[in-house]
């Protein structure tokens, strides 16, 4: 239960303007969840401009991750609104905002371990011909055509990340690391406007943490937006242009990773006072 | 030797039908990772909607079909409702349903005569007499048939890499094959019913197999896969996990639905006590023995589970001083030991790849 419905954000919050140059991609106000008694998430808000790297920071129990699961839905908000792309998509199930081009990514890396890299890959394509029932019997050539249309985009993908050599190799054999690089290739293969990324560095040794970084970045330039949810600051403050971060809940503060970096209030709640 | 012919023909019967079955849960459980109990239920639905049907005079065929589609129908039901829910709820509400309809069955006696049984329906082919070039062409069909099973069998096994334990049951099934084979010609040579209905159930088992195959290589059945696997993923890669997993678990009722119009065909007489939990778990038994996410490998463990069990049949009565209700009991007993042996030195199944079990998740 959320006691009274409307409450201003928190008083020390610098609220920022979006810049009015870039508009928002995803943009979500209001947010709240509880579970049982305790508010995960508590009037949060974030807004994710088109064509940047946003990060997402807070201490552990912030509620980064569940605020994570509300804009792509695989938890229902109790309250507050979600919008993407300029649509509403809070009422929408999690497989139509990744239909909508908003592709998530997960906090422990979730690769098909039984089946091979390709096959992650591949599932990763939207609006094939081949996942009809139907027209894997009646549209056999058309299947087949863009079967191999996918798999040569997968390919290009896999080259970019270092992966092509396994692409035929279980995707369970994979290293930690080469595991997260996988999600992130498959998260680019669905063609999104925007990829949610959960910690793309926990548990990946440094070298394969700066390829990672290099593979965002790039990514970015050609583009694509990310909203990054990360532990790692190197990571945070080397790839995002806006921060924001989360503290109980709620909005501590937003501002570019060297304003964040000395404000005085994140680094309490970091540290403790 | 007449009656060993027969025997054959009618093993070859039920290894084909109880292959359709297994297919069918193989797609569900082996494919999708849904954990179906109650398999049987599909098979009571297919077996007394055809029976049903055909005696109120609809074409044999077409109550088949019904059959089928009426399974697909119950699939739909408990689907809708369980399939949003964690796994084990469906495994508690399959074995519950299928329990549930063999109580109706054997109660609503206006409709399914209870347990005295559904006598006297009408069997498909039954009146056919065909000519020595009719009996022709369905030697043929069933020789193609056979080579088809044989050479996708040894492929199979070429591609685990030949290991000697699986040359073993590759050789023993291909003789068994070439056996049930030779039997089943004579069978058609000199027709007789039971003959005809062999070729309709391997006719239809071939196309099932076949049908199925290409689904499962295609990225319909790569969803399925992924759902298996963890169906947070593909539901982040924007596939609508629950509308797959109905498409599998309905498909998969159909299929049984028709391997229950074959059974209803080879009993020609039907009694709820034919559509016992006992039989779901005979396609659990078939679907691990071959290896599950095969369908190949689910013919295969059709094909041994019944030579067993007519092994067990004819020879245990020589070894083993029991009176036949606990020789059959006994005989239970042995195939659960069989599973556990086969879970320790090859859990993957026969035809199973063993690489998939030694990664993690």
């Amino acid at each position: 239960m959320v006691d009274d419905s409307v409450k201003q954000p928190e008083s020390g919050m610098e609220q920022k303007e979006q810049s009015s140059s870039t508009p928002s991609l995803l943009s979500a106000e209001k947010l709240c969840k509880s579970f049982g008694g305790i508010a995960a998430v508590d009037n949060a808000q974030i807004f994710v401009p088109q064509g940047n790297i946003t990060g997402l920071i807070g201490p552990n129990g912030a509620g980064k991750t569940t605020l994570f699961n509300l804009l792509s839905n695989f938890l229902r908000p109790d309250k507050g609104q979600v919008i993407f792309d300029g649509e509403p998509i809070q009422h929408l199930q999690p497989h139509q905002i990744a239909q909508q081009g908003m592709v998530r990514t997960f906090q422990v890396a979730r690769v098909l371990s039984r089946l091979s890299v390709m096959e992650n890959m591949l599932l990763g394509a939207q609006k094939q011909t081949g996942e009809n029932l139907l027209r894997v019997w009646f549209r056999h050539r058309q299947v087949a055509q863009e079967e191999r249309r996918n798999k040569e985009q997968a390919m290009s993908i896999l080259e970019s990340v270092g992966l092509a050599p396994q692409a035929d190799e279980y995707a369970g054999a994979l290293s930690g690391g080469q595991r997260k690089l996988l999600e992130i290739a498959r998260a680019m293969m669905t063609r999104p406007k925007l990829i949610l990324l959960d910690e793309p560095a926990a548990g990946v040794n440094p070298t394969l943490v700066n390829q990672i970084c290099e593979h965002i970045v790039s990514w970015n330039r050609e583009g694509m937006s990310f909203l990054v949810v990360e532990h790692n600051m190197d990571v945070i403050m080397s790839l995002c242009h806006s921060v924001w971060v989360l503290a109980e809940g709620k909005n501590l503060a937003h501002g570019t990773p060297a304003e964040i970096q000395t404000n005085s209030q994140v680094l309490e709640a970091y540290l403790g006072n | 030797m007449a009656d060993y012919a027969g025997y054959l023909v009618y093993l070859t019967i039920s290894t084909g039908l109880f292959g359709l079955f297994a297919l069918g849960l193989n797609l569900q459980w082996g494919f999708t990772g849904l954990i179906n109990f109650g398999h049987v239920a599909f098979m009571t639905v297919g077996a007394y909607a055809t029976v049903l049907l055909s005696s109120q005079g609809v074409p044999i065929i077409i109550a088949a079909m019904a059959g089928a589609v009426l399974a697909a129908l119950l699939g739909l039901l408990i689907g809708t409702s369980t399939l949003r829910l964690r796994e084990d709820y469906l495994a508690i509400v399959t074995i519950g349903v299928s329990e549930f309809l063999r109580l109706v069955v054997q109660n609503e006696e206006w409709l399914t005569q209870g347990s005295f049984g559904v006598q006297s329906f009408p069997l498909p082919l039954v009146q056919f007499s065909p000519n020595p070039f009719g009996k022709g062409v369905m030697i043929a069909i069933l020789t193609l048939i056979a080579a088809l099973a044989g050479w996708r069998l040894w492929r199979g096994i070429f591609q685990q890499g030949k290991p000697i334990d699986l040359l073993v049951w590759g050789v023993a099934a291909t003789t068994l094959g070439l056996l049930l084979y030779l039997s089943g010609a004579v069978a058609l040579l000199n027709y007789t019913y039971k003959a005809g209905l062999m070729l309709l159930v391997l006719i239809a088992l071939a196309l099932v197999y076949g049908g199925l195959e290409s689904l499962v290589r295609s990225p319909w059945g790569r969803v399925l896969k992924a759902i298996r696997e963890d169906e947070q993923v593909p539901l982040a890669l924007g596939k609508d996990v629950f509308w797959y997993k109905l498409q599998a678990f309905m498909l998969g009722g159909a299929i049984a639905g028709i391997a229950g119009a074959f059974y209803a065909w080879q009993l020609t007489t039907v009694y709820p006590t034919n559509f016992e939990p006992l039989i779901s778990f005979y396609a659990w038994t078939i679907v691990l023995l071959g290896g599950a996410g095969n369908n190949a490998g689910t013919l295969l463990g059709a094909v041994i589970f019944w030579a067993y069990d007519s092994l067990t049949r004819f020879v245990l009565p020589q070894f083993v001083p029991l009176d036949d209700a606990r020789l059959g009991a006994f005989r239970i007993m042995i195939i659960g030991l069989i599973l556990m042996v086969l879970m320790v030195w090859r859990p993957q199944g026969i035809l199973g790849r063993k690489e998939e079990l030694t990664l993690g998740r």
